[in-house]
């Protein structure tokens, strides 16, 4: 039944519960929200986005791609991922060697513990 | 089924109104606190009541390039997510209203959809420091989240290590202080566990010094700068029912005692007591891991905040976690 809760032994999961008590709390923030000013849809000045005065590009350039999506991330890890980068040469035996490698160390891994 | 139903909506209305009060208290402190610390008079206790009132007055402007139903529902998203992850904790002696539906482990989740409802507003802006603050968001988010699962995930196996029956119950973990299950090596985990969790406090509110997403020097407000009015008022209520949520769970999980357990009180008065004692509880966890975090330093770098929380943090937390792997492999403090 689907509304019956997962206990797994260490805790418990009901999604029914927790969605019912979500739509409730988006009903009460909806509330909260229609207590304020009714949207003004931004013409002229009011409606261009806030860069400090500077000319505001259009959508297409002020996009940011995905490969800069993350560069707090990359750019704290560069010393990472230096190491691990050049080892993806895209030779199809390289990656079985790694594989084998990997799976040999984790039988080791196992049959010593 | 229909008694589930009944507590997860009577106990959402009471706990929205709980979490929006004592949040924006909570916020009221936290500036009085952090002005008084700057030789500031600060602004009064219920400043963020009038801040909300007078963002509920002001105009809702969306911008011309803003995908308009992902900026409206964003703020809405972000206050619903935050309310339910209260109903999942326990307040004082109160047990959590939705707590046998529900654990740590869920909670650790809804932690992380207000901030991304966040994101998706910033991106719906269709601004560029929304943008760049989104993507911020989304960087210090990834940091964060290792050190508190595994602050989370230690605690929960310590107490299952004990022999006590669903340890990753919220009123489990609050009813069984694990300090009282472990040895010395147990004893110096958990305060390492606990200065990591200090820690994540503010990376998890986008607190000083983890408000890079918002960097109101750089990027004006980042992620909210094209928010105003009522969205806004939202995404503040958002943050203060967090604060509330953030400071439960760090006294569940580190200062889970009751007054009542110590002083021989029953009933209303127990009940009342045990509040009391949880809300002073909650003010000291706000005060060391909020104010006065925010208050001593600066922002940091983007970059900085991911070797920071990804190299120090972590590893306090790595080092915490082997500590009690250690006090129950070596038998000390309470083993099954």
């Amino acid at each position: 039944m689907i509304a019956e809760t997962l206990y797994t032994g260490f805790g418990a999961w009901n999604p029914i519960v927790w969605l019912v008590a979500f739509a409730v709390a988006i009903l009460l923030a909806w509330f909260i929200q229609r207590l304020g000013e009714p949207d003004i849809p931004g013409d002229g000045e009011s409606g261009k986005s806030y860069i400090s005065g500077n000319d505001e590009p259009s959508p297409e350039d002020g996009h940011i791609g995905g490969s800069n999506l993350y560069w707090g991330f990359t750019d704290a890890m560069k010393g990472y991922y230096a190491r691990v980068v050049p080892l993806h040469t895209g030779c199809l035996t390289d990656y079985v060697l790694w594989f084998l490698g990997t799976f040999a160390l984790l039988f080791i891994f196992i049959g010593v513990l | 089924m229909i008694g589930m139903i009944t507590a997860a909506v009577v106990g959402c209305i009471g706990i929205t109104v709980y979490g929006l009060l004592f949040g924006l208290v909570l916020q009221g402190v936290d500036r009085k606190c952090a002005a008084r610390m700057q030789a500031r008079y600060g602004p009064p206790l219920h400043q963020p009541f009038i801040d909300i009132a007078k963002l509920l007055c002001k105009d809702n402007i969306i911008p011309k390039n803003a995908v308009t139903s992902v900026f409206n529902a964003a703020p809405v998203i972000a206050l619903a997510a935050s309310i339910t992850i209260l109903l999942y904790l326990p307040i004082g002696s109160i047990a959590p209203v939705l707590g046998g539906w529900g654990d740590i482990i869920l909670v650790l989740y809804l932690l992380t959809v207000p901030g991304l409802a966040m994101v998706a507003g910033g991106l719906a802006s269709g601004s560029p420091y929304a943008t760049v603050g989104s993507q911020r968001e989304m960087v210090t988010m990834i940091a964060y989240e290792l050190p508190l699962a595994i602050a989370i995930i230690a605690i929960a196996w310590r107490l299952n290590a004990a022999g006590v029956v669903d340890p990753f119950s919220l009123a489990t973990i609050a009813q069984t202080p694990v300090w009282s299950v472990v040895g010395i090596p147990g004893i110096i985990g958990m305060l390492l566990l606990m200065v990591a969790m200090a820690w994540v406090t503010p990376a998890e509110l986008s607190r000083v010094p983890c408000d890079t997403p918002e960097a109101e020097t750089e990027l004006c407000g980042g992620i909210l700068v094209e928010y105003s009015g009522k969205n806004l008022a939202l995404f503040t209520l958002s943050g203060a029912v967090k604060t509330v949520a953030m400071a439960t769970l760090a006294v569940v999980l580190f200062l889970p005692w009751n007054l009542t357990w110590f002083v021989p009180l029953t009933g209303a008065a127990g009940i009342i007591a045990d509040l009391v004692f949880f809300v002073v509880k909650v003010l000291l966890v706000v005060f060391f891991s909020v104010s006065l975090i925010r208050v001593g330093m600066a922002r940091f770098r983007i970059n900085h905040l991911v070797t920071f929380y990804w190299g120090y943090i972590t590893l306090i937390g790595f080092a915490g976690l082997l500590l009690l792997v250690l006090d129950a492999v070596l038998g000390m403090g309470v083993v099954a």
